[in-house]
C-alpha cells in the first residue's frame, strides 16, 4: 500500500475515468440538485418531462424485446490481441454489469473454433454409433419426445483467467473472469439417449462431435456421460442461441466448457479415449517440470468480486456499499464465500443470496460501511466438499506459469480512495 | 448496383458473364474461395482480415484500400498503374509471387485454369465493375422466390422415416443408422490406429499441398503467421519461460495430427482433402519437425503406428487434488493470515493491455488455448 502512496494518485484508465467521472458528475449533480431543491426543487421533479407527457411505443414496437437503449454498454467484449482471427476466437461475459445468478442469453460469452454454424433444425441429425447395440439417428423432433429435464449449470472455459498466470494483466472482471455463464438448460439426459441405443459392456468412453466447420470432438468417460450430462436445445426457456450451438448442444456440468460440444451431431461410444486435438495439443496443463496434465476436466472452486471492479468503480463515496460477486465450483454447491478488504489478512463470511444449486453460479454480497480508505478486496469460495480457492502464488508454486488453463486463484482488486478500481496482485 | 447484383440468383449472373471474358461458374468459385477466406472477406459488411476485403475488386488500383497495410511491393505496383481486372487478377492468382515479388500474400497460387475461371466469376458477383472493361448490361431482376421455395420443399427422404418409432429400444425413438451414414460421419482416429483409412502420401507431395493449403497461416516452415498455431520447432522448450508447444515438441500422438487435419483443416475448407492428401500433409509435418528426414518418405496406414512422437511420455493424469493447497489445507484462515503487511506486488495498468482502455495497441502475453 505504501508503494502507491509514494507515487501519489495513480492515473486511471480511460474507461474507469469515464465511469467515475460520469458518476462523480452525477454525485455533484445530485448534490447540486439537493441544494437547488432546497431553493427551488429538483427540476426532474418540479418540471414535467417528455416521458411524462408524450406516449411511448405500442406493444409490437419490438416483437423480440431488447434491453433499454441506456444499457448499450452492457455487451460482450473481446481481447483482439489474443487470437489471430475472429472466427476462431473468444469474447467475454460482462459480469460486472450483471446481478443474480442467471446470465442473459445474449450476454453469454462465445468461443468458436470455426465460426457460428447456422443450421436449420429440420436439417439437423444426431447420430449415436460405435459400441452400441443399435446405431441410431435422431431428428430434433425425435429428441423432443424423450422425457426432459431442466437444470441450471455454469459453463466455464478452462482458459478463464488464462491471461493472468504471469501476473495481473487485464483491468476488468469481464476479461479476467468473463469466460463463464450460467443458464437453465432444457434437454434429455445423455444417459437416456445412450440407453436407447444400448451401450455394450466394453463401452467406456463417449466422443461427442459438433456439426460446425471445426468438427469439435472430446473424449468423455462413460461414468460422467451416464451421470448428469444433458443433450439440450433450450437455454433460459428459449431455443439455444446460434452462437451457443443451435439447435443442439451437450451439457457437461461442472466440467470445462470445451467439452460442451455445440451443434452436437454425433455421439460415438468407444473402449478408449481418442486423444484428439482439443485434449492433447490444447486443454492440457503444462507444468513447470515439462510434464503436462491431461483430462483435467473439473472446474475448481472459484469466485470473483464483480462490483466494485475495474469496470465498475465506486461512484458514491463513503458510507453504505454493496460488495457483490459470483462463486462457483465444478464439484457441487458453494457453501461459503469469504471476503477480505485488506488483501487477505482478515476475512468476513459473505451472504449467499438466491438459489444455491449444484454446479451453478452463486451470488454473494457483503454489505459494508466504507470509511473511504483504500481497500484490497478479495473473495474466497469454498464448495460442499471443503475445497476452497488457493492464492495465485500457491497455484504458481505448484504448477509454474505455463498452464494456461484452470487458474482459480484468488483475485485482488485495489479500490482507490476516489473509487477507481485496479487489478493487482499482493504479497 | 452491388446489392441488386447479389440479389440475383447466381445463375443469372452466369448468364451475364457468359457473354464476357470468362466462362467461370460463380457457384463453383464460391467453393474455390474457401481457400482464400481465412484471410480475405467478400460480401456484405466484408472487412479487411489478414488480407484486404475483396468487394469491388475489379477496377480497384492495387494497394488502395484504406486501413489495410499492404506490402511495399503491392503499393508500388499500384503506383505503377496496376489495376485489378479479370486479366491481371488471373495472372496474380496463378502465381502471386511471380507477378508481385514481395507481396505479403503467402498463398502459392491456383494451379487449375478452371479454378481461376470460377473464382474470377465469383469475385465478379461482388464487383460493380465486371472486370472486363466493357459496360455490363443490367441483368433483368428475377424473382428467385420460387427457386428458394423449391429448394426447401425438396425434403430429405429420411426425415419422415426418422420421426417414426422403432419396434425396439426403451422408447423406440429414432431410426437405425445405415452403415454408409455411419461411415460418412465416423472419421475419428485413435492413437492405436483405429479409424485410419487406406492410403498413403509422401513428404514431397505434402510439401506442395502444405504450401497451397496451410502455409498462409502456419508459415512456410510451420513457424506460424501472426497468432496462428505454430506447428514445428520448439524442441526442448517445455520448461522455458515461453514454451513452444508444437507437434514435435508437445503433441503426444501422430494420430491426432491426421484426425485434426482431416476433420477441420484447411481452415475454412474442412473435409476438402483426400485421405492420401492428409497422409502427405502429415508426412510433411513430420519432416518439418525433423522426425523424418527423407523427402521420399511415404506415410501410410501400414507404417503409421511405427512413428512415435517424442513427448508422448510426458503426459500425466490429473493430480490437482494432491497439490499442497488442496491436500494439506484445513479450515481457511480468517484473521491475521499473513506474516507482514500486505504489499501490492503487481499492477495490470503497468502493462496496459486492456481493450478500450488506451491499451488497444499493445498485446499482452498468454493465450486462451
Amino acid at each position: 500500500m505504501t508503494e502507491t502512496k509514494d507515487k501519489g494518485t495513480p492515473s486511471l484508465s480511460r474507461r474507469s475515468l469515464l465511469k467515475a467521472g460520469l458518476a462523480s458528475g452525477v454525485t455533484a449533480g445530485a448534490a447540486g440538485a439537493a441544494s437547488a431543491a432546497r431553493a427551488a426543487g429538483d427540476p426532474l421533479i418540479m418540471e414535467i418531462q417528455d416521458w411524462n407527457r408524450y406516449l411511448g411505443d405500442g406493444v409490437d414496437a419490438a416483437p423480440y424485446g431488447l434491453p433499454s437503449e441506456f444499457e448499450s454498454e452492457v455487451v460482450r467484449r473481446n481481447v483482439p490481441w489474443l487470437t489471430a482471427d475472429a472466427v476462431a476466437s473468444i469474447n467475454f461475459t460482462p459480469l460486472h454489469e450483471l446481478d443474480g445468478i442467471i446470465t442473459p442469453n445474449g450476454l453469454c460469452f462465445e468461443r468458436h473454433h470455426g465460426g457460428v454454424a447456422q443450421i436449420r433444425p429440420q436439417d439437423h441429425r444426431l447420430m449415436i454409433n460405435g459400441l452400441v447395440d443399435t446405431p441410431l439417428v435422431f431428428t430434433m423432433e425425435d429428441l423432443k419426445r424423450f422425457p426432459r429435464e431442466n437444470h441450471v449449470y455454469f459453463l466455464e472455459c478452462a482458459a478463464n483467467g488464462g491471461m493472468e498466470w504471469r501476473g495481473s494483466q487485464l483491468n476488468g472482471c469481464q476479461f479476467t473472469h468473463g469466460m463463464v455463464h450460467n443458464v437453465m438448460y432444457t434437454g434429455v439426459k445423455l444417459k437416456t439417449l445412450l440407453e436407447e441405443a444400448g451401450v455394450k459392456t466394453n463401452g467406456k468412453w463417449v466422443l461427442p462431435e459438433g456439426a460446425d466447420a471445426a468438427h469439435m470432438t472430446r473424449s468423455i468417460p462413460m461414468e460422467k456421460a451416464l451421470d448428469d450430462c444433458l443433450v439440450a436445445w433450450k437455454m433460459n426457456g428459449e431455443a439455444l442461441r446460434a452462437e451457443q450451438g443451435y439447435p443442439l448442444r451437450l451439457v457437461v456440468p461442472g466440467w470445462e466448457g470445451n467439452m460442451w460440444v455445440k451443434w452436437l451431431r454425433r455421439l460415438e461410444v468407444g473402449d478408449q479415449p481418442w486423444h484428439h486435438r482439443e485434449e492433447t495439443s490444447k486443454y492440457t496443463d503444462l507444468l513447470e517440470t515439462g510434464k503436462a496434465r491431461r483430462f483435467t476436466w473439473v472446474m475448481d472452486p472459484k469466485s470473483v468480486i464483480t462490483s466494485p471492479s475495474p469496470q465498475m468503480p465506486v461512484s458514491h463515496g463513503k458510507g453504505p456499499m454493496v460488495i457483490s460477486g459470483l462463486a462457483w465450483s465444478g464439484n457441487g454447491r458453494i457453501t461459503r464465500v469469504d471476503v477480505s478488504l485488506d488483501g487477505g489478512q482478515n476475512w468476513k463470511t459473505a451472504r449467499i443470496d438466491g438459489p444455491s444449486l449444484s454446479k451453478s453460479l452463486h451470488r454473494f454480497y457483503l454489505d459494508i460501511d466504507w470509511d473511504g480508505s483504500e481497500m484490497l478486496i478479495q473473495s474466497r469460495a469454498m464448495d460442499e466438499h471443503g475445497f476452497y480457492q488457493p492464492t495465485k502464488n500457491e497455484l504458481r508454486a505448484a504448477r509454474g506459469e505455463n498452464s494456461i488453463y484452470h487458474n482459480n486463484g484468488i483475485q485482488t482488486w485495489y479500490v482507490h480512495k476516489n473509487g477507481a478500481v485496479e487489478n493487482v496482485e499482493v504479497s | 448496383m452491388l446489392k441488386s447484383l447479389k440479389a440475383l440468383s447466381l445463375g443469372t449472373v452466369l448468364v451475364a458473364l457468359a457473354s464476357t471474358a470468362t466462362a467461370g461458374d460463380a457457384a463453383k468459385g464460391e467453393k474455390v474461395f474457401k481457400k482464400c477466406q481465412a484471410c480475405h472477406a467478400v460480401g456484405d459488411g466484408a472487412k479487411n482480415k489478414l488480407g484486404p476485403h475483396l468487394n469491388d475488386l475489379f477496377g480497384r488500383t492495387a494497394g488502395e484500400i484504406d486501413g489495410y497495410k499492404y506490402s511495399n511491393a503491392m503499393v508500388k505496383a499500384g503506383e505503377d498503374g496496376l489495376v485489378w481486372d479479370m486479366e491481371t487478377t488471373r495472372t496474380y492468382l496463378a502465381k502471386p509471387k511471380a507477378m508481385i515479388k514481395g507481396t505479403k500474400m503467402a498463398f502459392a497460387g491456383l494451379r487449375k485454369d478452371a479454378d481461376l475461371d470460377n473464382i474470377l466469376a465469383y469475385l465478379a458477383t461482388y464487383s460493380e465493375d465486371a472486370g472486363n472493361g466493357s459496360e455490363q448490361s443490367e441483368a433483368p431482376s428475377q424473382d428467385s422466390g420460387s427457386q428458394v421455395a423449391a429448394a426447401s420443399a425438396s425434403t430429405d427422404p429420411f426425415a419422415a422415416a426418422a420421426s417414426n418409432t422403432r419396434d425396439d429400444g426403451v422408447f423406440g425413438l429414432g431410426r437405425i443408422a445405415l452403415a454408409e451414414e455411419v461411415a460418412a460421419w465416423d472419421i475419428d482416429i485413435r492413437p492405436d490406429g483405429q479409424g485410419l483409412p487406406e492410403g498413403s502420401g509422401t513428404v514431397a507431395d505434402g510439401e506442395v499441398l502444405y504450401t497451397d493449403n496451410c502455409a498462409m497461416c502456419h508459415g512456410d516452415f510451420g513457424e506460424a503467421v501472426d497468432r496462428w498455431p505454430v506447428l514445428a520447432g520448439g524442441h526442448d522448450t517445455l520448461t522455458d519461460d515461453r514454451p513452444e508447444k508444437t507437434i514435435g515438441s508437445y503433441w503426444p500422438y501422430l494420430s491426432t495430427v491426421y484426425d485434426y487435419v482431416r476433420r477441420a483443416m484447411p481452415f475454412g475448407n474442412a473435409r476438402s482433402l483426400s485421405d492420401d492428401e492428409v497422409y502427405a500433409i502429415t508426412a510433411y509435418l513430420l519432416y518439418l519437425n525433423d522426425l523424418v528426414d527423407d523427402e521420399e518418405f511415404e506415410l501410410s496406414k501400414n507404417n503409421f503406428l511405427d512413428i512415435r512422437l517424442p513427448n508422448e511420455e510426458n503426459f500425466i493424469a490429473d493430480d490437482r487434488a494432491e497439490e499442497a493447497h488442496y491436500a494439506e489445507k484445513g479450515e481457511p484462515c480468517m484473521t491475521d493470515c499473513k506474516p507482514g503487511p500486505v504489499e501490492i506486488t503487481m499492477r495490470a495498468r503497468i502493462l496496459d493491455v486492456t481493450p478500450d482502455d488506451g491499451g488497444d495497441d499493445n498485446a499482452g502475453v498468454g493465450a486462451v488455448d
